[in-house]
């Protein structure tokens, strides 16, 4: 650090401050955010659970990530291991439709997928990155082969009603211009000792060439139509061969322009921990992972089981279930320890003698409203008329979100897109429509974006996750406040009784979460399992 | 159609500010619901879970059925699960500014008596719909989402 009285260095304060006179507040709460906080997931590596005591059993409540990760680790530990599962399939939100799926949501309605063979959408997690280790680990156990996944697309568009006449800006446009005329004006300020010579005056000269390079700048610092800039942003004619190859650069986007469009709040997208490259999707879709668990773990599993109570007493947890099909006569299981993964709004209504800081928490914790729409096209318009290959178009539209298939490219027939992905008030709004409103509504908002859709568009499938008959909503929202509150409650063991899941960890919606807080559970059960053992 | 969407058009930008959610955007609203009555509440929020009618819906959990519900007959119960949510039900009470951070949205204390107003007086519920704002205001509201840092 240095302390050269006549050139004291930028502060981080200031540092801030400036950011967040040249880009509003936005960017410096983003640029506040990544000087702090990020949540890496604390996978660390294998689980040992070794000395398991002789005919230990456990009891999971629920197949998704969190339970059948259990299962995995304590059947290959040796403990007795039976799941009851609500659905008649594993993976819980680790969930592809295909073609030929049926889903019947809450309150009935009932779609069928008309997606075309090998095409499909994930309604629940799409992503995984490359950090989560927990998730890429289990994915290379099961032997499920990823893809990338591209979270930034440079060709793929950011888009405001309110800007740019409506019509789309590419990527690589705002980011290349934002980032030019920003590192312009920092220029500017340093040659006219604009930082109150807070920067000594040999790291202004490394600034200086820094920001020229970093902005694409030319030799006199302006962010000018250049082959420097179009380097970035793209050309007006690309570069080729032959004789009608020489290149014509491209004309900026004005800085005032871009500013009052809002489209720069879209440039970090891939800068956060969470989607920064490399991100990976299984090949043929999410859900191949839960498919994957639930072969391995085969009869273990009972599916289409409804708990209905939660009992737990000195020397065990006995379950009740139904079949979620027919709601006919109780059957019972019975383990020496529960781990249970139901969703919390599902959990908060069935009987569970728990004491009351753990019932406390499994009842302070609102699930998001989330919707997802796959639309199925039939060519890929994206690709052929538009050149966007995978990634994700980000508008202000209630769609949120346009996320391109980022596998069978060119593959010259039909695709499906992610049409949409929805939260806040706009799901709710799309919750309360029924399934061929919200896809008929995200069509005609998609076709501001894309104007192909409406002759192109074949069929669609809509899954609002408060409509979800085994969560009752897309993932646990804690605020502060309740997680000061009740975090710890409800990790903690209450008697034989544990929970795990997304909700139990600070990777909200991500299926990192669930295996980690799964892991760390099992640990801790595990851990008083051969206390016991050894007592007993 | 009908012109539930046209607030949308009024949406404005506001940077994410959570952390490690799954969901990504940077363009969201936390414009609130605009000014619909209370019919128009219930359709547009509140049918999303407890179903056109009122009739709920039960899968692996439930969502009540608001339709001759007996605890309807408190007018505080209701408005307090409106402001406040309830297990996996989003509160409605929070202020504008703090519903990014539980993906919730914001109704006024007069929006909530609306609601409230026009689910006890309809689905055979038939209560008197006099709750006015101020009666809600004088409930409690949920405590603020940052917390008290």
């Amino acid at each position: 650090m240095q302390n050269d009285q006549s050139t004291p260095p930028v502060s981080r304060r200031e540092l801030l401050r400036m950011i967040g006179v040249t880009a509003g507040s936005a960017a410096m709460y983003q640029a506040m955010s990544s000087l702090g906080l990020a949540a890496e997931s604390p996978y660390k590596g294998p689980v040992d659970l070794q000395g398991a005591p002789r005919g230990a059993s456990i009891l999971i409540l629920g197949a998704g990530m969190a339970g059948m990760t259990a299962a995995y680790e304590l059947r290959n530990a040796g403990y007795k291991v039976q799941v009851l599962e609500y659905n008649g399939r594993a993976g819980g939100r680790n969930w592809s439709l295909r073609g030929g799926d049926v889903y019947t949501e809450l309150g009935g309605a009932t779609q069928q997928c008309g997606f075309d063979q090998d095409l499909y959408i994930n309604p629940g997690p799409w992503r995984i990155p490359y950090h989560h280790a927990g998730m890429m680990h289990y994915a290379k156990t099961l032997k499920v082969p990823l893809e990338p996944f591209f979270q930034v697309n440079y060709n793929a568009y950011l888009h405001s009603t309110k800007a740019f006449g409506g019509k789309p800006q590419r990527y690589r446009h705002i980011k290349a211009d934002y980032q030019g005329h920003v590192a312009e004006l920092l220029a500017k300020a340093t040659r006219t000792q604009g930082l109150d010579a807070k920067v000594t005056q040999e790291d202004q000269e490394v600034l200086l060439e820094s920001l020229r390079q970093w902005g694409a700048l030319d030799k006199n610092y302006a962010y000018v139509a250049s082959d420097a800039g179009s380097d970035r942003r793209g050309y007006k004619k690309n570069p080729g061969g032959g004789l009608t190859a020489r290149p014509i650069p491209s004309e900026p986007v004005a800085l005032s322009d871009i500013l009052k469009s809002g489209l720069w709040q879209g440039i970090p997208n891939g800068d956060t921990f969470d989607m920064q490259t490399a991100l990976f999707q299984p090949v043929g879709g999410m859900g191949r992972i839960g498919e994957a668990f639930g072969r391995e773990l085969g009869p273990l599993i009972q599916y289409n089981a409804k708990v209905v109570d939660i009992s737990q007493d000195a020397t065990g947890v006995t379950v009740s279930y139904v079949d979620s099909r027919t709601l006919g006569a109780r059957q019972t299981a019975r383990a020496d320890w529960c781990l249970c993964t139901i969703p919390l709004p599902v959990l908060a209504q069935i009987p569970l003698n728990v004491g009351p800081r753990l019932a406390a928490a499994i009842a302070a914790v609102p699930y998001a409203s989330a919707i997802k729409v796959g639309l199925q096209f039939k060519r890929r318009f994206w690709e052929e008329d538009e050149q966007i290959f995978g990634g994700i178009t980000y508008t202000d539209l209630p769609i949120t979100n346009i996320g391109y298939p980022n596998s069978g490219f060119q593959s010259g027939g039909k695709g499906v897109l992610l049409g949409a992905y929805i939260w806040g008030l706009n799901a709710m709004e799309f919750t309360a429509m029924p399934p061929e409103e919200r896809v008929r509504k995200v069509l005609d908002y998609g076709s501001q974006i894309h104007p192909q859709y409406h002759q192109e568009f074949e069929n669609g499938i809509a899954v609002a996750w408060h409509r979800s008959p085994f969560t009752m909503g897309c993932f646990g929202m804690w605020s502060d406040s309740s997680r000061a509150k009740h975090y710890d409650d409800l990790c903690a063991i209450d008697g034989r009784v544990a929970l795990a899941g997304e909700h139990a960890s600070f990777l909200g919606g991500w299926q990192e979460g669930a295996v980690t807080s799964s892991l760390d559970a099992i640990g801790r059960l595990h851990a008083r399992a051969v206390q016991q053992g050894a007592q007993a | 159609m009908r012109a539930q969407f046209a607030w949308w058009t009024a949406i404005t930008f506001v940077g994410m500010g959570a952390l490690a959610y799954a969901d990504d955007s940077s363009f969201t609203s936390t414009a609130g619901v605009g000014p619909l009555n209370g019919q128009q509440i219930y359709e547009h929020i509140c049918q999303g879970c407890h179903m056109p009618g009122a009739q709920g819906a039960a899968g692996a959990g439930f969502y009540p059925k608001l339709a001759g519900d007996k605890k309807l007959i408190s007018w505080e119960y209701v408005a307090l699960t409106v402001l406040n949510g309830k297990n996996g039900m989003p509160p409605f009470g929070l202020p504008a500014d703090q519903v990014l951070q539980l993906r919730t949205a914001h109704l006024s204390d007069q929006q909530v008596a609306d609601v409230v107003n026009y689910v006890r007086s309809h689905f055979d519920n038939k209560y008197p719909a006099t709750v006015t704002a101020k009666q809600v205001a004088a409930l409690p509201h949920p405590e603020s989402a940052a917390g008290p840092f």
